[in-house]
């Protein structure tokens, strides 16, 4: 049960409030304030604007510990699933490179990759969205202010801009959508001083070189995932299991593919402290629990991807009533997106239980614009998300993992349709498609209806986006099994899963 | 008591015509901040054959006020519209269909009027250009 923790001004929800703030309505500076600047916050202000409303979006990034800062946009468009992608791209050219050589191509033999060159591609595309949102708040009327909020009362924001200077803002309605930053861990001697997070990576403008990852999210091995491809020497030190959350058989492949094409895995490990040495390298000792042991290696680049924080410290939730998880940090949220203070809603990473994904932040942002501005009543639907981990062979997914299914329905009350299959294009290009897989679960009895759908491969992302349609309409096995398959591709196997891991058969697709 | 309206050049403004003389402008002027107009040819009445760029150019000189202190503003003709469709080659070099031209392929301009601030992603592109706040808000925001 989630840790609760409230503010003194709960009982301000009053008949005596309601009819203060309806006298009140139409004195406010704008009918939507919203704080945050990313997925969730531009979206919902745009929607908002869209439909008549008075808005402002505050948006105000602090300084990493490193230094680093952005422009408008938020995470995903300025650390976070933009440049990654980018970047993961970059890795996956390189590999193509190799390839092409034996397609025909008479490519040099040592091929060579440019962080510089890379980074300032990836930073000036970035740095043409903040324009691109600039350009659309203004053109959709939607006051821009680059302010750090705070709240002050359930219509109050007070806003400070990087000088202190204050400025009241009042609003009928107030959303928070401030995101999340990665978490040092602060108890490591020199984490915070030596080391780096997602925040900083995207935007240096030399070499990480040398670098070790921290951390077993799919930001640790994305980042690890595309270091390692674009040719530098990349460690990544796991202290339990990779991808907590997902389905591990399929967080299983997608790290032995990583440690077969170069990245060096420093499993059950505790970074114990960090040091710098006169030559300016990382000196990093870890406590390997296997073996007992201290062990000590240095680096160039010691990235942290130990998890994010919801971005909450200076907003003021217990002096205004917001309730939030003790724990975690991250407010209490309705299926409304309402917190426990009226008139004042939270969408996006922010929200306690919500997917920390920018599609559901987007659409989270507009429905409930819709809602406020008295024209819809429809929720925003968190079941069936697909998502897709970008790692160097990419991990496709929506709906349970086999595990979670099990959970629910039964070890017997589920059925597992399984193949292991090689992309055609990796034939030629002699690579190895060992964790090349798919899995379907379905509910055992009745239409063997899908549960979850599994997919690790190239393109990912494209071939499971086309499946979570059907997801969403109630797929069956049977669906599955009636949709003829595009071929050659890989998303055709998917229509062609028969083998049961019940069976025990072998698994692997053979032939036509 | 009247008040006498001064001209305050707080900006350079350069005109110039063709890739060629831009690119000469641009290097001249190297470490400042330097926005540039794109327009089509303006022809001996002074009129564009460009309907966008004749609408928005008094929109954007409406704005020049607001450009920053020392900044340049480089007014840039790009070239004549052909008066025929034909093939590539039968293109004069400095028009502006010519998919081969400069402005095209090395600046990136996908149509005119296109107001740019040099060396950043900033741009207002045709419609954009008719807009003043749009206009103000690259004048005077990093």
């Amino acid at each position: 049960m989630a840790a609760f923790c409230k503010g003194r001004y709960r009982f301000r929800k009053t008949v005596f409030g309601h009819i203060l703030s309806r006298n009140l309505a139409g004195k406010y500076d704008y009918d939507l304030v919203v704080v945050g600047g990313g997925s969730g916050g531009l979206a919902c202000s745009k929607e908002a604007a869209q439909l008549g409303k008075r808005v402002a979006v505050l948006d105000y990034v602090e300084p990493s510990p490193k230094g680093t800062k952005w422009g408008l946009g938020g995470t995903c468009v300025n650390v976070g699933c933009i440049p990654k992608k980018l970047m993961h791209q970059s890795a996956l050219l390189g590999g193509a490179v190799k390839d092409a050589a034996k397609y025909g191509w008479s490519i040099p033999d040592k091929v060579s990759h440019d962080w510089t060159s890379m980074s300032s591609a990836v930073q000036n595309h970035v740095k043409s969205l903040n324009w691109g949102h600039r350009v659309q708040l203004q053109d959709k009327k939607v006051k821009y202010l680059n302010l750090k909020g705070r709240l002050m009362d359930e219509h109050t924001i007070v806003g400070t801009n990087r000088a202190g200077k204050e400025t009241v803002l009042t609003a009928e309605n107030i959303v928070i959508a401030t995101g999340g930053r990665p978490k040092y861990p602060a108890h490591i001697p020199g984490a915070m001083e030596h080391g780096i997070t997602s925040d900083d990576i995207f935007w240096m403008n030399k070499s990480p070189g040398k670098t070790l990852v921290v951390g077993a999210s799919y930001v640790a091995l994305e980042c690890a995932g595309f270091l390692t491809g674009i040719g530098l020497d990349t460690t990544i030190m796991v202290r339990s299991i990779a991808l907590r959350g997902f389905d591990q058989q399929m967080a299983g492949l997608v790290t032995a593919h990583m440690a077969s094409h170069g990245t060096q895995f420093l499993w059950r490990c505790i970074p114990k402290k960090v040091e710098k040495l006169p030559s300016g390298a990382l000196q990093v000792t870890w406590a390997d629990t296997n073996s007992q042991c201290e062990e000590q290696a240095t680096f160039d680049t010691v990235l942290w991807a130990v998890g994010r924080a919801p971005e909450t410290r200076s907003l003021n939730l217990e002096g205004v009533g917001v309730a939030h998880n003790k724990d975690t940090g991250k407010i209490i949220v309705t299926e409304d997106e309402a917190t426990s203070v009226e008139h004042i809603y939270a969408i996006g990473d922010i929200g306690e239980g919500r997917p920390e994904l920018t599609p559901t932040a987007i659409k989270a942002g507009r429905l409930l614009a819709r809602r406020l501005a008295g024209i819809s009543s429809e929720l925003m639907n968190y079941h069936n998300v697909p998502t897709t981990v970008f790692t160097p062979l990419e991990y496709g997914c929506v709906g349970l993992s086999e595990e979670e299914a099990e959970r629910r329905h039964g070890k017997d009350g589920i059925e597992v349709y399984h193949a292991f299959y090689k992309p055609l294009e990796f034939t030629v290009a002699e690579r190895d498609a060992s964790q090349c897989y798919i899995k379907v679960v379905c509910k055992r009895d009745g239409d063997r209806r899908i549960l979850g759908l599994h997919f690790t491969g190239p393109s990912a992302g494209e071939v499971v986006q086309g499946f979570a349609l059907g997801f969403q309409c109630g797929a069956t096995y049977s669906d599955l099994l009636a949709t003829v398959g595009i071929h050659p591709t890989c998303a055709e196997e998917l229509t062609k899963l028969h083998i049961t891991k019940r069976s025990g058969l072998d698994a692997t697709v053979t032939g036509c | 008591m009247p008040v006498a309206l001064l001209n305050m050049t707080q900006y350079e403004e350069v005109k110039v015509r063709g890739y060629d003389e831009f690119c000469k402008a641009v290097s001249e002027r190297t470490g400042k901040d330097i926005f540039a107009y794109f327009s089509g040819d303006k022809d001996a009445q002074g009129v564009s054959w460009c309907p966008d760029c004749v609408k928005a150019e008094p929109v954007v000189r409406g704005e020049l006020a607001h450009l920053p202190e020392g900044s340049v503003f480089v007014y840039c003709q790009v070239g004549d519209r052909p008066y025929f469709i034909a093939n590539d080659s039968l293109f004069p070099h400095n028009s502006w269909k010519d998919p081969n031209n400069e402005f095209k392929k090395v600046l990136k301009l996908s149509g005119v009027p296109t107001l740019l601030r040099y060396g950043t992603p900033q741009k207002l592109v045709e419609e954009e250009c008719f807009k003043p706040e749009l206009v103000r808000m690259m004048f005077t925001e990093d």
